[in-house]
Formats: C-alpha cells, structure tokens, sequence
C-alpha cells in the first residue's frame, strides 16, 4: 500500500463535495454565472488523482493491488457475533480506478459544455452545485469498501439525479419525473439494503474484503474472502447466497434500470441534456453494473442467479431497442437505447459462469460487461451532448419530426454524432463494436455447455437481433435529424434558445450576433467536449480493446475476478455475423429514411398493433399506474377513511360511555319522594324475603 | 465549581424559573418576555453541551461487562444513573434526598443522567429553542402565559428523563400534560379544544393504567409488611431481577409481570403512540400552535417510548419476551406502514407528518423490542433522528401557515419559485425524514432494520420470509412516496399561492432560517459522526441486553442461538 495513494484517496471525492457546498452558499449571491469554476476546478483534480491513483494500480506488482484507506469508524453499534462495525473506508483497486477516471473526465467535459448549455439560465449555480454533489457521490459509490460506504454514494447518486431531473421545478412533467425516478429507484435500494443485511447476517460484516494491518494481521474481515473460502470448502448455503444476490440485483436493476424497474429513466430525460448524459447514460445507470462486477465472488457462487441477471438483461435489452424503433423524441431514443445497452451488460454479467474449475469466462464475461460500460460512456455522453446541441439550437425542440436535413447546419455536431451513432450502432473497428463482439462472444460460451446452455443460446440470438436494432433505430435518429431538406422549427429562431418552455427565460446569450432565420452551430465550449468525445467514442475500443487487451489486463487485477489461464482469442465468426446484422440494420434504415421516406409510414400502417405497442413503450406506465399505482392510492385513502371513521370513531364510543351509563340510570333520580319510597319498600321486601328463603 | 449533580438540578430548575418570571412580566411586556424565554432555552442548551461534555469524560468507564466474566452470569444488572444530585457518600448512583419519608419508604428527590436518557435531554433542550424562536410573531395573545406554559412544558419533560424515582416519573409524566393542554386549548386552531380535551383524556386514561402498573410493582416489591418499600427505579429493577432468579419466587413474580407489562405498556402505547391508539395524535398536532407541535412530535412522543425501555422491559423482562414482544412488534410493523399509507391520503400537511411520525414511531418500536443492542440503538437513534427531522418539517409548515393560513396541499403549487430558501429547506427536512445515507435518519433506521432482522432471522429462525423487516423496511419507499409527493404538490409545478391579503409574502427571514440552521448542522454531523451517541448509549443499553440475557436464561430459549451460516469467520 502506497502512502501517497492513501492520502490522496479521500481527496477524489471532498473535491467535488468542497465544490458543491461552496457552489451552494456562495453561489446565488457572488458566483453567479461564474458558478462552474469551482466545479469544473474540482473534478479536473479529482480526474488528475483518478489517473495518479490509476497508474499506481497499473504499477503494482502481484494479485493485490489494491489500496484501502480507512479513515474512522462510522458506525458502531451492538458486540459480539452480531456486531455493526462500519468504517469510512476507501478502496482504490482496478475496477474502482477504472471506473474513478472515467467517471472524472466525462464529468470533467459535461461541466465545460454545460457552461454554454446552461448559460444564462436562473438555476445556474444550484445546477453546478448539484453536479459537484453528484460527482462526489458517484465517486464515493466506486471507492466504497463496504456496502454501507457504497450506499451512501448509491443513495447521493440518486438524490442528485432527483434533484437535476427536476431541475426545471416549474414544469410539472419534470417535478413528476424526478419524483418517479427517486421512488422506482428507492423500491430497488430497499432490496440493495435487505441483500446487505442477509449478508450481514451471514457473514457478520458488511466489508467486501479483509483488511490487514502493516504486520498482517486481520483487522476486519470481508464477504467475498468468506464466500471465496466457503466455495473451495463447499460448506456454501446455495439458498441464501441466491436469496442475497437476488436482493442485491434489485439494488441493480433499479439503478440500471432494468425491468421492471426500467419506467423511470425515459422520463428522467425532462432534465437538463448535461445532466441525461453524465447521469442518466455515462454514469449513474451504469452502477448497478459495478456493483455486479464488485459482487463477482458471490455471484460466481450463484449460477442460478446469474441465469436471471442474463435473462433480465436480454430482455431489457431486447424490449428497449424495439421501444427506440418508434420513439419521435431523439432523446427518448438515446434513453431506450442506453437502456438496452445496460442490458446488454447485465446479459454480459450473468454470463459469467464458471463451468467445473474453468472460470476463464467469469473473468472474460465479467471485463466485456465493464469494457461495454466503458465504452458507452463515451459514445452515449457524445450522443447526448449532440442531442442536447441540437436542443441549444433549436430552440429546446427534441421532437425529430420538425426538424432535419441539419449536417449543414450544424457541420461539427453532425460529425461527432456520427461518430457516436457509429460507435453505438457497433461499426467495425469503432469503440462498440469491440465491446459488443465480446459481450457476445461470453454469451456465445455460455451456450457451450452446462444445464442452462440452451437458455444462453437463445439470448445470443436475442442479442445478435438485438444489434441490427440497434444500428437500425441509432440510424433512423441520425438520419430523421441530419439528413433531408433543411427544417428548422420556428422556436430556434425566437432569441433566448428554449428554456422559455419552462418559463426560465434566458438572457440574451448571442445578442450581438444573432441573425433572424439562420440556425447555428454551437459555441466552442460545447463542441470541443463534443470532439474529445468524438475521439475516445472511436478510439478507445481500438487501442484499449481485444487488439491490445490493454483493458483487460487491467481490470484483470481487480481482486476477486479468477485468473484466466489463457488469453482470449477473437471469435471471428461471430464477429462477422454480428457485423453483418449491423450493417444489415444499417442499410435498412438507410433504405427506410432517405432512400424512400415514405416506407416507414406505409409500414407502420400495415402493423398497427406492433407499432403501437413499440410507440407506447410496450404501455408499462398505463400497467403499472394500473396495478399498483392506483391501487396503493386507493389503499391509503381507504385507510385514511378506516383510521377516522372506524378507529376515531370507536375512540370516541368509548370516551361517550361514561356519560351514556349515567343516561340510563337518570330516570331513577327523578326527585319524586314516593318513588324513592316505593323503591326502598320494594328493595327491603326483596332483601328480606332473599334472608327468609335463604336464595 | 460547578458541579456536574448542578448541571441537572438547574436543567430542571431554570425553566421552571423563568416560566414563573414570564409570568410575573404580564401579557403586556413582549420583548422582555421573549428576551428571557430566548436566554433562558439558550442557557439550558448550554447546561446540555456541558453536560455531554462531562458524560462523555466518563462514559468510557461505565459499561457492565468487567474483566470478570464468570462473575458476570450471575450479576443481577439494574440501572447505574450518574451525576445524582445529593448523592451518597457510599454510592454515587444513588441519591439521599427524600421528599416523603413514611413508615417503611421514602419518595425520593432522584434524578441522574445515563445513556438512555442523556440524548432526549439535549434534544428537548434543543427544540426549546426553535420553539420559542417560531412563536414570536406566532403568539400575540396572552403571550407571557404562552411562553410559561412552554418554559413549564420543558421542566416537565426534562424532568421525566431524569427522573429515576418511579414516582417522580410519574408525577412529571403526568404533569406534562397540563402544559400543553393549555398550550393547544388556548392558542391551537378552530378545534382546539375538541383536540385539547381529547388528548388529555385519552393520555390520561392511559397513564393513569400505568400508575396502577406502577402501585402494582412497587407493592409486589415488598410483599410483606416487614420490609422496605422502594421507589427508586434502580432498585426495583434490582429488586424484579432478584426475585426472579430466586427459585422460590419465580413462580409469583411470572405472574406478576403480565399485569405490570400490560399496566405500563398500554400508558406507554398510547404515548407512542402505537395503533391502535394513535387517533389523539393527528387531531392534536392539527390544532396544535407550531411551538406545541414541535414540542409534541420532538419529545413528548418519546416519553412513551423511553417508557418502554426504562419501565416497561426492564420490570417486566420475561413477559416482555415471551409475550410481549410479537404484540408490540406487530403493531409497530403494521403501524409502520398503515401510518404511511395515511399520510399518503392527508390534505393537510400537518395531519400527513403527524401520521409520518406514527409510521417512523413504529420503526423506532421495531428496534426496540428486538431487544438486542443493536436495535435498541437504532431505537434510541431513531428518538433523536425523529425529533429533529419532524420538528424542523413541523417548523416550516408552520412558518408557511403563517403566511397564507391554510395548510391544505391542494391550496399550493410552486411554491419553489417564490420561496426558494423555504423549498431548499423543506427538501432537506423531508430528505432527514426518509433516511438519506449521510443524514441522520438513515443511521436510526438503519440500525433499527438490522436489529429486527438479527431478531427474526437469529432468534426466530425466520429464515424464508422475515415479515417484519420487510415491513420495516417498506417504510423507507412508503415515506419517500408520501414526503416526495407532498414536496411535489407544494414545492414544484406552476406557483399557484392561496390567495392572501396584507404585507406581501417574503421568503423566510433571518430569524426563520437561522432557528432552523442548528437543527441542519446536527443532522449532517449524526449522519457523518453518530459515534459520540453510540458510544455513550452502548453501557445503558448493554445493561438492557445482559438483562434479557437473563429472561432468555429463564424462558428456556438458547442465549447463543445457532448464526445463519455455520463457520464464519471470527470478527472483530
């Protein structure tokens, strides 16, 4: 352990959490729209700490490197077996390396572009500020080194996307959206919460691994090392490690929205388009994908739970590229469309089986699910910085029906889509491609042998369909928006660039050299993040990718993940195949939206039914608002009537009994003297004849 | 100089004192009266940072567990309270003073600190402040028997966590009541005394059962005419345990518990207030004066449940885990998520947090009665978390009322665009109240869930389905569903205010916010730093824990029962 990386790892992310709460107090009054300097400021150092710790981690010998900080006991509660013993511990290993650098220089340029994006907008410090927070609960999600330290990033993570998703508070679909997201999202975390309690319980400790001290004493003890130990000893209680995976992907497919839990990111693109790229495609979704990939040693231990993780993936998979198919809103296909590539890594995750003793495919599956999660997160973040420029200058109109033909409006965002729209779509040589083919690939293994080989063939096939979708609907989007005659919508050309639909306002941003009826490019601060991008969404899978293995070998150092005992060799085959479909996608879309514009409103007449379940997102709302939405509103107000009408009132009962006894016995004191005479003759007779007969 | 038994007697005796000064100043005299009710909780408030100081110097030293651990089986373990005023030259836990010296006991003076009680104090001495700070533009009736009646409120609930005399406790349980029945018959809202009347009935139904709870094991203590009556809570517990680890007596004092359980607890269960006896407290805290609120919500709801923990399962520990323990935890359970479920359906913001703190009230019992330390705990911390995040909810919906007097959600939309500083603040309540990791609600709740699963999964065996967990633990969407629906009705959404006549409407002022700053600060630094509370309950609550050991000892069921999975690793 290196005491430069120790003191530097808490300082990734306090950055960003100084920069938040300097942005909130300061801001509104001194920084204004001056705001993002600190921002920007912290997640640059914290990127350049990212990449310090990074090569630490690059340069450390031998199977353990991994540095953990512990900074002080957090909570502490109970003895004994039993006891909760939680620390504020940070873990700087591969995977979370990996992850801190990507997430710090994606964030690093979202910031930059958000200062044109954002720019003359009201909000602009709270914006800045919610940014930082986030930045800095993302970072502290990945450093966590214990369940507990993951969940307070897991549930800031959450908090902040709640907080930007409805950032324009004064529009009530955004006000629903964000309140949407944060519950469907809580309904996962509360299984997060139970699975780490199950292993808690199981294990006594919510630390991921064990913690030595200097001499090499234990100092606290770790699940997986647990788990690692009772899987070679076969005294592993299958029940309940499938029980506590389970709970644990809940946690997962509600962050990552898969299904069920999918409805809410759709709609949490009412948010600013930043804020839909760096939260809602780079990073946060992709952290029920982490926390899979840290859980490897558990769920290697529980093949069947994979077999659902793979299968949810496939479907969600599946089942958000067929929704993009049809979707007019461009940024409403980028969201089906990142929901169905973190489908594609949840089926890359629970490929990862191990059959006999050969756990060459957890590693293999295991890294492509994360190279996928690395690799989209540049070329989804490009996409959605595209679409959000095309937002800028359209004046905040996304609908792809009234606008197109804008490659020569906007030359560089043009490009840069493209170049994300290639990526995405898995173009030969582009960074998606690479990343798919292997996930691929680890679904092609997986149907090699084992009891559930069919089940895995049958989801590579979805997933090889799945591809040509993909390419399909990512083409129809850049063709709808970039190709055909010029058509701008009349809002670009009202000054102040949007905003004005949320009642914001904006001020004159480009007074001076505006020009009625001319549509424009960007500012600079928008494009050069966009062309960075550009240049990772092409080049990472190349130069980091199966060419190189230089991610692989990497991450391949994380601790927990089995060592592969030989290298993996592309499988070409497949990988022609899968080029094939996209191309075949590709053409297609091609062929339906500037060939012959014409076709897809023919076909879309000719299967109604197909279309419109596709239009209407397969109506999961219209099910779920039916089925528990309503229902649970109807069971609170139902019990609101029980609790007045029937608790308060028997409450009630009871305080009037005293009074309506002493109505019954008034008549008797009606202050008539022969009665009481009456009455007391009556009850002597009665006591006396009582004693002579002795009753 | 100032000795640490002074710091308790002027806890108790400076509110009392000025309430009479209040008094004295007429109703004519606002700023003074102010004045001396705002120096007055602020001097209390610093008695308590001293205090905890001081406690904390010491509470190293304080737990049961000693090095002599075959000794320890056989200990009988009772309370251990510290800075007793008139204390014994023998024993510092206990006290000399009496009050009512008659043939074979005495009523004593007997007040102390320990982990259980220590942490409501501050609390209570914490939302004196925002209390009296809320009501000066509120109250402009009768303003000085307001702030006596408050100042009087705050002696008597002080006086309940000090108090280690079961009498004393008992007269301060009671005389709480008078206080705020006046407080909320007089300045409450239309139907203030349909709700004042109400709540004073039914609490006082309830605890006068609890008096009987408390004849009933004083007596039971002493069963002949020979020897001493006691009142002191330390003995009786000693007393309890020794009768029933004594063979003879076992028999007779099996018998007794039920009546003293059910005694106690139902006074206790309507404090709570569990269900079903919770219908006084929306009506109450609908009527209520903010102040009263604050003060109803924040600490007198925890007198029921501190009951519980000081009375309830130290004097009646073998009923309490046989009997009683599946009927309060299901009531807590389902009151979890039937008091969710209401607030859902309320209109009126102040109903829908009163039936929040039946729902959260009911986690807090969960932790309780799982009756290991770790959920007492996460009791305890949920006490504290509770006060502070549904005070400062009740502060704001007050400030908002007193601007646009209504509270019914449907009259809002929002309001964020015209008062930002407000909607931040509300957020951020609502945000302690539904547990956010990093606040403090979070570590109450979760210690709370983890207690009463270790009960369910460890010492019921419940291994399929630990149903009041889940429960538990659907609290957390349930109160996210309320709060973040209420937030969007009120906060967000196009500004659409009630309609309002007079001075133009301001976001919150100087004095607004900063009364509600300390209470923020506290919740960042529990849900960071909860370590000095945890640390300073653990002797308190292991005595508790070693307690029950023993009633488990005499119910026959295994103290060390069987972990989840066998051949875990030792930790440490």
């Amino acid at each position: 352990m290196s005491d430069a990386v120790y003191s530097i790892l808490w300082l990734i992310p306090v950055l960003p959490l100084l920069a938040a709460t300097l942005i909130a107090f300061l801001g509104p009054r001194l920084l204004k729209q001056h705001s993002h300097w600190p921002c920007i400021l912290a997640i640059a150092t914290s990127c350049v700490l990212s990449v310090m710790v990074y090569w630490h981690v690059q340069g450390a010998e031998g199977d353990a490197p991994a540095s953990v900080a512990s900074y002080y006991p957090w909570i502490q509660a109970g003895s004994g077996p039993y006891a909760v013993n939680i620390g504020i511990n940070l873990r700087a290993d591969a995977l979370s390396s990996m992850m801190l650098v990507m997430i710090t220089f994606i964030g690093t340029f979202i910031a930059i572009y958000s200062i044109g994006y954002m720019h003359g907008d009201p909000g602009y410090p709270r914006f800045f500020a919610a940014v930082s927070l986030f930045v800095f609960a993302m970072t502290l999600l990945v450093l966590g080194d214990n369940f507990l330290v993951l969940f307070v990033g897991w549930e800031g993570v959450g908090l902040c996307s709640y907080l930007l998703i409805g950032f324009w508070f004064s529009k009530p679909s955004a006000a629903a959206a964000a309140r949407k997201a944060f519950l469907v999202t809580r309904i996962g975390d509360v299984g997060l919460m139970l699975g780490m309690l199950l292993l808690w319980m199981m294990y006594g400790t919510f630390n991921f691994w064990d913690v030595n001290d200097a001499e090499g004493n234990l100092l606290y003890s770790g699940i997986f090392n647990q788990v690692e130990r009772q899987l070679q000893l076969g005294t592993l209680n299958q029940a309940l490690i499938l029980a506590a995976a389970l709970l644990l992907f809940c946690g997962a497919a509600g962050k990552s929205a898969q299904f069920p839990l999918h409805v809410w990111l759709p709609d949490a693109m009412e948010g600013p388009t930043p804020v839909s790229a760096l939260i809602h495609a780079a990073t946060m979704v992709t952290a029920g994908v982490y926390l899979l990939a840290r859980c490897t040693p558990l769920f290697l231990a529980a093949p069947d739970a994979q077999l659902i993780v793979a299968c949810i993936g496939g479907f969600t998979a599946l089942m958000a590229a067929l929704t993009a198919l049809t979707q007019n809103d461009l940024k409403r296909v980028l969201a089906y469309s990142t929901l169905s590539q973190l489908g594609y890594m949840f089926l890359a995750l629970g490929c990862a089986i191990k059959f006999a003793s050969d756990t060459n495919l957890v590693t293999f599956a295991v890294t492509a699910a994360m190279f996928h999660l690395f690799t989209h997160a540049f070329f989804k973040a490009l996409l959605f910085l595209c679409a959000g420029s095309v937002m800028h200058a359209m004046g905040h109109v996304i609908d792809m029906r009234r606008f197109s033909g804008l490659r020569k409006v906007m030359p560089i965002t043009h490009a840069t889509f493209l170049c994300g729209a290639l990526a995405l779509a898995g173009f030969p040589l582009l960074s998606g491609f690479w990343s798919k083919d292997e996930i691929l690939d680890a679904c092609y293994q997986a149907s090699q042998e084992g009891p559930y080989a069919s089940v895995y063939f049958t989801l590579l096939v979805i997933a090889i369909f799945t591809a040509g979708l993909t390419a399909f609907y990512t083409f129809r989007a850049y063709f709808k928006t970039f190709w055909g005659e010029v058509k701008v919508p009349e809002e670009a050309f009202h000054h102040g660039h949007g905003h004005d639909d949320h009642g914001q306002g904006h001020s004159a941003s480009h007074g001076g050299h505006h020009e009625p009826k001319t549509s424009h490019e960007s500012p600079a601060v928008m494009t050069i993040p966009l062309l960075v991008l550009a240049v990772f969404a092409v080049g990472v899978g190349f130069v980091l990718g199966p060419l190189t293995h230089g991610f692989a070998h990497f991450l391949h150092k994380t601790p927990g993940w089995p060592h592969m005992t030989e290298e993996h060799h592309m499988n070409i085959p497949l990988m022609l195949m899968g080029t094939a479909v996209v191309f075949f996608g590709l053409g297609l879309s091609w062929l339906m939206y500037v060939k012959q514009p014409e076709l897809p409103v023919r076909l879309a007449a000719s299967a109604q039914g197909v279309y419109q379940l596709s239009l209407n997102k397969f109506f999961f709302d219209e099910l779920y608002q039916g089925t528990i939405v309503t229902p649970a509103e109807q069971v609170a107000k139902l019990s609101a009537a029980v609790d007045s009408g029937g608790v308060d009132a028997v409450v009630d009962a009871v305080g009037l009994a005293p009074s309506k006894l002493g109505e019954l016995f008034r008549p008797i004191q009606n202050g008539l003297v022969q009665f009481y005479a009456l009455a007391m003759v009556l009850g002597l007779t009665v006591f006396l004849l009582s004693l002579i007969y002795k009753l | 100089m100032f000795e640490d038994h002074h710091i308790v007697l002027w806890l108790l005796g400076l509110p009392l004192l000025s309430a009479v000064v209040v008094w004295c100043l007429g109703p004519t005299r606002g700023p003074a009266i102010r004045a001396v009710s705002f120096a007055s909780s602020v001097v209390v408030l610093l008695l308590t940072a001293m205090l905890i100081v001081r406690f904390l110097a010491i509470s190293g030293e304080r737990s049961p567990v000693t090095e002599d651990t075959v000794h320890q089986e056989s200990k009988i373990h009772t309370f251990k309270p510290e800075f007793v005023p008139g204390a014994s030259a023998e024993d510092r836990h206990k006290t000399t003073w009496n009050i009512l010296s008659f043939g074979r006991g005495q009523i004593q003076f007997y007040l102390g600190v320990d982990g259980l009680n220590i942490w409501l104090i501050v609390l209570t001495a914490l939302l004196m402040l925002p209390s009296v700070l809320v009501s000066f533009r509120q109250i402009t009736e009768r303003v000085n028997e307001f702030y006596a009646w408050l100042l009087a409120l705050q002696t008597c609930m002080i006086g309940v966590f000090l108090a280690f005399d079961i009498v004393l406790f008992y007269v301060f349980f009671e005389v709480s009541l008078i206080p705020l029945f006046f407080l909320i018959g007089i300045w409450g809202g239309s139907r203030r005394q349909y709700a004042a009347r109400k709540f004073f009935i039914y609490t006082l139904a309830g605890s006068l059962i609890t008096l009987l709870g408390v004849i009933g094991v004083v007596i039971a203590c002493s069963p002949d005419a020979s020897s001493k009556l006691t009142f002191s809570i330390p003995e009786l517990v000693h007393e309890v345990h020794k009768n029933l680890e004594n063979e003879d007596t076992r028999g007779y004092w099996s018998a007794v518990q039920l009546w003293t359980f059910l005694a106690l607890s139902l006074g206790f269960a309507i404090k709570v207030p569990l269900i079903p006896f919770h219908t006084w407290l929306p009506l109450a805290h609908v009527e209520a004066p903010t102040a009263g609120s604050v003060d109803l919500a924040g600490v007198l709801l925890k007198i029921g449940s501190y009951g519980f923990l000081r009375l309830c399962i130290p004097l009646a520990p073998d009923f309490t885990l046989v009997n009683g323990l599946p009927i309060i935890t299901w009531l807590a359970a389902i009151g979890v998520v039937y008091g969710a479920l209401c607030a859902f359906a309320q209109d009126d913001v102040k109903r829908l947090i009163a039936y929040s703190s039946v729902s959260h009230l009911g986690l807090c019992m969960l932790g309780l009665f799982s009756l290991n330390a770790i959920g007492i705990q996460g009791g305890i911390m949920q006490m504290i978390n509770h006060g502070l995040s549904t005070a400062a909810l009740f502060l704001l919906i007050g400030m908002l009322y007193e601007r646009y007097h209504t509270r019914q959600l449907k009259d809002y939309s929002g309001m964020a665009s015209k008062m930002p500083l407000f909607a931040i603040c509300l957020v951020f309540a609502s945000l302690s109240s539904v547990g956010l990791p990093g606040l403090n609600g979070f570590i109450g709740e979760f210690l709370c869930l983890a207690g009463i699963y270790q009960y369910e999964v460890i010492d019921r065996q419940q291994r399929i389905l630990p149903i009041l967990t889940v429960l538990g633990a659907s609290g957390l969407i349930l109160g996210a569903w309320y709060l973040f629906t209420m937030l969007r009705k009120l906060l967000f959404g196009e500004l659409r205010e009630p309609s309002h006549e007079g001075e133009p409407i301001t976001d919150l002022t100087v004095r607004e916010w900063g009364l509600l700053t300390p209470i923020f600060i506290l919740c960042v630094v529990i849900g960071f730093y909860p370590r000095p509370i945890l640390h300073t309950t653990e002797p308190d609550v292991e005595r508790i824990g070693l307690i029950v050991k023993q009633a488990r000892k005499r119910a026959g069921l295994s103290i060390d029962p069987p972990p989840l999975v066998t051949g875990r690793a030792d930790v440490r």
